[in-house]
């Protein structure tokens, strides 16, 4: 269940699941499966919602994987509809049960020094933003796009993008600097 | 210190594992028909009008519409004139009926002056008896 496979998958994986080979299919979903779902996870704040939405992200490129042209479009693809369709999602019924992160999601790489404490302040915090906003920071911050991609993902300016960001730093900070997990200093 | 926050943002949002057993289920739930192909599906389009059909069309038709409306302009004009043609002849039959009117009237006025008084005429009557 790697999140970022160490080799670089086949392009003739695309061609296989393109034949029905459900296997292929299969290897596609796992390398991309962790990054929808904590897209869905971190939109949605509910594990459930974020497995729903995961499956539903990819029973749609089942459909459509005669329009994915290659293994670079089907990163972009996924992280678009799972963004968009988490949106539409909050926009139908909001998703307010925050379950903390630890719980039952397992942190992908280990590499960092980490302090959960801060993490899971920064998780919750970013929850308390627009579902827009949200899914900004999600894609700049956790899929590292740049913000070009951002906005033909999110279909939103670049400029728009900017300010997002902007806005939900300043947002971010001056919250954990209330909430006394961040020196005035540090920032 | 911007960067140090951000650092922070990408660590606290870091991606995380997917549910175990999370591709198997999914592929419990695909369709039983194979993916779709890559191969262009060909979706039967309406007939179209032919290429000189459509370069055509257009001027045909307004062609066709000019030739319309002279025929229907000579037609509304053919009536006008037989409508005007009986409303002279109607006028032409009044004006005869007259004439033949005035013609005998005078002929009436005519007799009525030259015709002697009756007085005059028992006098004669009374110079030749017989």
């Amino acid at each position: 269940m790697s999140l970022h496979p160490a080799q670089p998958l086949p392009d003739s994986l695309l061609t296989q699941a393109r034949a029905g080979d459900a296997g292929a299919f299969a290897t596609l979903v796992r390398a991309h499966q962790g990054s929808v779902f904590s897209i869905g996870l971190r939109m949605l704040n509910r594990r459930d919602a974020a497995e729903d939405l995961a499956q539903d992200v990819f029973l749609q490129l089942y459909r459509k994987l005669g329009d994915i042209e290659s293994l670079e479009h089907l990163g972009f693809w996924l992280r678009r509809v799972a963004a968009n369709l988490a949106i539409d999602w909050l926009r139908r019924r909001p998703y307010t049960t925050t379950e903390p992160l630890e719980e039952g999601a397992h942190v992908a790489t280990q590499d960092a020094p980490q302090d959960p404490l801060m993490d899971r302040e920064l998780t919750r915090l970013l929850g308390e933003l627009s579902p827009q906003a949200r899914a900004v920071m999600l894609l700049r911050y956790q899929e590292d796009h740049d913000l070009s991609e951002i906005g033909a993902m999110l279909d939103m300016p670049v400029n728009t993008v900017k300010s997002h960001i902007k806005r939900s730093l300043t947002t971010l900070r001056s919250r954990m600097i209330g909430a006394r997990l961040v020196d005035c200093e540090d920032l | 210190m911007n960067d140090e926050f951000e650092n922070q943002l990408r660590r606290a949002l870091r991606p995380v594992e997917a549910p175990e057993g999370f591709a198997e289920r999914l592929l419990q739930k695909l369709p039983a028909q194979p993916a779709p192909q890559f191969s262009p599906v060909v979706v039967p389009l309406p007939a179209r009008p032919q290429r000189t059909q459509r370069r055509y069309g257009l001027p045909a038709a307004l062609a066709a519409s000019m030739v319309a409306a002279v025929l229907l302009g000579q037609q509304f004009a053919m009536h006008r004139m037989e409508r005007q043609e009986a409303a002279g002849r109607a006028a032409s039959q009044e004006l005869l009926q007259a004439l033949r009117v005035t013609s005998q009237k005078l002929d009436m006025a005519y007799q009525a002056v030259n015709s002697p008084p009756r007085s005059e005429r028992s006098e004669t009557d009374e110079e030749n008896p017989s």
